[in-house]
């Protein structure tokens, strides 16, 4: 049993706890639920203060008018318990004027009958001291009211839970340990009630709630402090919500009211490539590339692109705000859908759509032209052979863009690079006598050793396109085209050079923007095929000028494991 | 390789050390201070150096009402320049910054200061208990930001010439005087009355001496202070007359036997120190002319126990 000196302590750490904490929720009081709390704390060290006079009153009427004072804190602490509960997770809709004011009615009328029970003893049948072992102690019989009282006190505090429990059960770890503050913080002072009420205390005529309020504070302040309780609001989190939610297709970030990151799917942190137990309660702008240029609502008006070069995606990033029943702000969700398949799909076929419009058509109305002047000069009939070639050239390079897509799909194939290397060369070689072409292969790549250098065999395509072109096109008297291939540890680049005309600014522009109007175009499929064929083979592709006249075409792709290996 | 020292290395070493120790006494006896300025805790120990001051002056025997209002000053004081840590970056960047890197610490801190004071006063009854928030409640009408969302029309009181120092000045007074009334259950006196009013005077004073150097802050954020409707050397002057109201009131006061003749002498000499801090207004150092109109208190606690100490 507790001494009156020690239970005195005990009472004041409660009211200095219980003061701290309504301090601090005070000043979280813009966020959900902070004003209820701070009413509920409030309530709590009225009760406790009360409480230390009524025990260090000397008479019987000191000791009832402090204990009837108690009556305020006491039926505050249910009602704006609840309020809390409904504010914190998101049911704010309840939290309005008139709720309220039927919500007090039972604590109004219970604190008019403590200030008037004299005449009516609705509240105490009866009240007198009774003395233990230290000083006298105040021993009230309840009356019908304070049943009354009892249980809708209870019956608050139970509704209140509800919604708490369900947090209790979130995924996200940070609210768990809120809920798990709050619960403990509430569920200390009821089990002592229930414990007094039950008559299973040492003191029956003691009432210990409020020294457990102290077990509150504790729980409370570590709830605000350690564990963000109004920091980072849960609101709306229900289990549908979250099942929708983690399976979008879409990346989603949930934010709250301050930008600071509260949830994210399995999707999001994929696209922003980050751990989600790392980044909950981090600031937006430190997660989300271009935070700060986002629209406040509604689509973001350029996409979002991740990653470097071709294997750089696109991302079409949508922010949608949502608030509480009143209209406060509570955050916003940003979603990430993945376009850039789309993007490229359009890419491809803007392409196609030119050569099948533009190359094909031009050819076949020359061939169309020709034909009618072949009777009259037999010239025309090589003309219209060599037109009759281009087409079927150009066909062969939609051919080999048919053939890479379908190579990039194939995984776990592969090829030497020497090999790949040496069958263009000799390719163009036989092709283009009049060209010289070198070949350098540096010294890991040796198949006679075991080193050999694997890499995709989309490459093959990819480097007959950049060697041929270089042949084809070279006008020089002396034409001459060099490929060098360096290894490293985790890459090959492979280095076209010529000494011819160069690839024209516009077709490099094209690339470079990834695709084509119908006034800027390329004049093929040949840089295209070697585009998409390195971004396939998970590569880079720089096209610049040679020193001395010329182009460098410079393909850098990752080596690959053998298919024996 | 370098060479190593080979004369006299006790020596160099000797001084190296003593001088790392007086570079570390420096570093760390600045930022001591620093702290106990910038927190406001130096006024907790000059406000209780007030309650000893009125304990003294009313006969009052030991209790905890020095202690409950050294915390309530910090608490209050703490959380006022947590509040206005922004605006004072205008008139004080050195201790708006302080508190904007504490800001945290300094509103748990002043939390915590104010929950044991609440704690203590609980002991002393409910005239105690009601006396300590007094303060507090005072604080919020003072200066809190949701007032003027509460009435439109009304302007926060820290904004009305005049009221707002005598807001001030009133909170102090009555808990300095009252507080430790109430904890000894003394009698309320015309001696009590006298102590009320001297401390109302000068805690009025020591409202106004640092208005002058936030006059440009004051300006703009529209608060209405002597300095900024009336001009430094107007303010001197009003404050030279409320100085010397205090002297006719101790002197009244003394004379008809409310007060004994040594510390009616020992408030004379305090308001004698003030008289000739009001008079540097303007012509030194704000900050330190705001500093020294505080310690009038430290120097009336001296006058008190001074010639108690030489008998």
């Amino acid at each position: 049993m507790l001494s009156p000196g020690t239970l005195t302590a005990v009472m004041l750490l409660t009211v200095v706890v219980g003061t701290t904490a309504a301090f601090l929720a005070w000043r979280e009081r813009q966020e959900p639920g902070a004003v209820p709390l701070t009413a509920m704390l409030a309530g709590q060290v009225w009760w406790s203060v009360f409480f230390v006079l009524e025990h260090r009153a000397g008479t019987l009427a000191a000791k009832a008018f402090y204990s009837d004072v108690q009556w305020l804190g006491v039926v505050m602490i249910p009602v704006a318990w609840l309020l809390f509960a409904l504010e914190y997770t998101g049911r704010d809709r309840y939290v309005r004027p008139r709720y309220i004011a039927l919500l007090s009615v039972v604590p109004v009328v219970t604190v008019v009958l403590a200030a008037t029970n004299d005449y009516h003893d609705l509240l105490y049948l009866d009240t007198r001291l009774v003395t233990g072992t230290g000083r006298p102690i105040l021993d009230r019989v309840a009356g019908p009211w304070y049943w009354v009282v009892t249980g809708y006190t209870y019956l608050l505090g139970i509704l209140g839970s509800i919604p708490l429990l369900r947090l209790v059960h979130s995924d996200t770890l940070p609210f768990r340990g809120q809920s798990l503050g709050v619960l403990v913080g509430t569920l200390a002072p009821w089990a002592s009630n229930v414990l007094f009420l039950a008559g299973a205390l040492p003191v029956p005529s003691l009432d210990p709630t409020p020294v457990f309020f102290a077990v509150s504070g504790v729980a409370y302040l570590g709830s605000i402090t350690r564990f963000r309780l109004l920091g980072t609001s849960p609101s709306a989190n229900h289990r549908a919500r979250r099942l929708v939610f983690e399976r979008m297709r879409e990346g989603a970030v949930v934010v709250d009211r301050h930008d600071y990151v509260v949830d994210m799917n399995e999707q999001a942190a994929e696209i922003l490539d980050v751990e989600p137990g790392n980044v909950l309660g981090e600031p937006a702008a430190e997660v989300i590339p271009r935070y700060g240029q986002l629209p406040e609502e509604g689509r973001s008006s350029r996409h979002l692109t991740l990653g470097e070069g071709l294997q750089s995606r696109q991302y079409d990033v949508t922010v949608t705000t949502f608030g509480d029943f009143h209209g406060r702000s509570l955050g916003g969700v940003i979603s990430f859908h993945d376009v850039s398949d789309h993007l490229r799909r359009q890419q491809r076929l803007e392409v196609l759509n030119r050569v099948l419009r533009h190359n094909i058509r031009t050819e076949t109305n020359l061939i169309y032209g020709n034909a009618d002047l072949i009777d009259a000069e037999g010239t025309h009939v090589d003309a219209v052979k060599a037109g009759a070639m281009r087409i079927e050239a150009i066909s062969d390079k939609a051919r080999d863009v048919i053939d890479i897509f379908e190579r990039g799909r194939q995984s776990g194939r592969s090829l030497t690079l020497s090999a790949v290397l040496e069958e263009c060369v000799e390719a163009v070689r036989a092709d283009h006598p009049s060209v010289t072409v070198d070949l350098e292969v540096g010294p890991d790549d040796d198949p006679t050793d075991g080193t050999a250098v694997s890499v995709s065999p989309v490459l093959t395509s990819v480097l007959m396109n950049v060697v041929e072109n270089a042949a084809e096109h070279n006008d020089s008297a002396d034409p001459w085209v060099g490929v060098r291939a360096t290894c490293a540890d985790e890459a090959v680049e492979i280095r076209v050079a010529d000494n011819g005309p160069g690839i024209s600014d516009h077709e490099r522009a094209a690339l470079e923007r990834g695709n084509e109007t119908p006034l800027d175009h390329g004049s093929g499929l040949g840089l295209w095929l070697i585009a998409w064929g390195t971004e396939l083979a998970d590569g880079d592709l720089t096209i610049g000028d040679r020193e001395g006249g010329g182009t460098v075409v410079t393909v850098c792709v990752p080596r690959i494991a053998s298919e024996g290996e | 390789m370098p060479h190593e020292p080979t004369c006299a290395p006790e020596e160099g070493g000797a001084t190296g050390r003593t001088s790392r120790i007086a570079d570390l006494l420096t570093t760390y006896g600045e930022r001591v201070g620093n702290a106990l300025v910038y927190s406001s805790a130096y006024l907790a120990a000059i406000a209780m150096a007030e309650v000893a001051i009125a304990m003294a002056l009313l006969s009052l025997p030991p209790n905890p009402a020095p202690v409950v209002v050294g915390l309530v000053t910090f608490a209050v004081y703490t959380n006022d320049r947590v509040a206005d840590a922004d605006s004072d970056a205008v008139s004080d960047p050195d201790r708006s910054a302080f508190v904007r890197r504490h800001r945290s610490s300094l509103y748990l801190l002043g939390s915590v200061a104010y929950g044991l004071a609440v704690a203590i006063s609980v002991l002393g009854g409910p005239v105690a208990l009601a006396v300590t928030l007094l303060p507090g409640a005072f604080w919020v009408a003072y200066a809190a930001d949701w007032v003027p969302n509460l009435a439109p029309r009304l302007r926060r009181l820290k904004e009305v010439l005049v009221v707002n120092s005598l807001v001030v000045a009133l909170a102090w007074a009555t808990t300095v005087t009252a507080l430790p009334v109430a904890f000894t259950d003394a009698a309320v006196t015309p001696a009590t009355a006298v102590v009320f009013a001297y401390f109302l005077l000068r805690s009025f004073v020591d409202t106004e001496i640092p208005n002058v150097g936030d006059v440009e802050a004051d300006r703009a954020t529209d608060v209405a202070t002597l300095p900024v409707a009336f001009g430094v050397p107007a303010t001197r002057r009003a404050l030279y007359c409320v100085d010397l109201f205090t002297v006719g009131l101790v002197g009244v006061a003394a004379s008809v036997g409310v007060l004994r003749a040594g510390p009616a002498v020992a408030l004379a000499v305090g308001v004698a120190y003030s008289l000739v801090v009001t008079g540097l207004l303007g012509r030194a150092d704000d900050d330190a002319v705001a500093l020294a109109s505080e310690c009038e208190y430290l120097v009336v606690a001296a006058a008190l126990v001074g010639p108690l100490l030489r008998v």
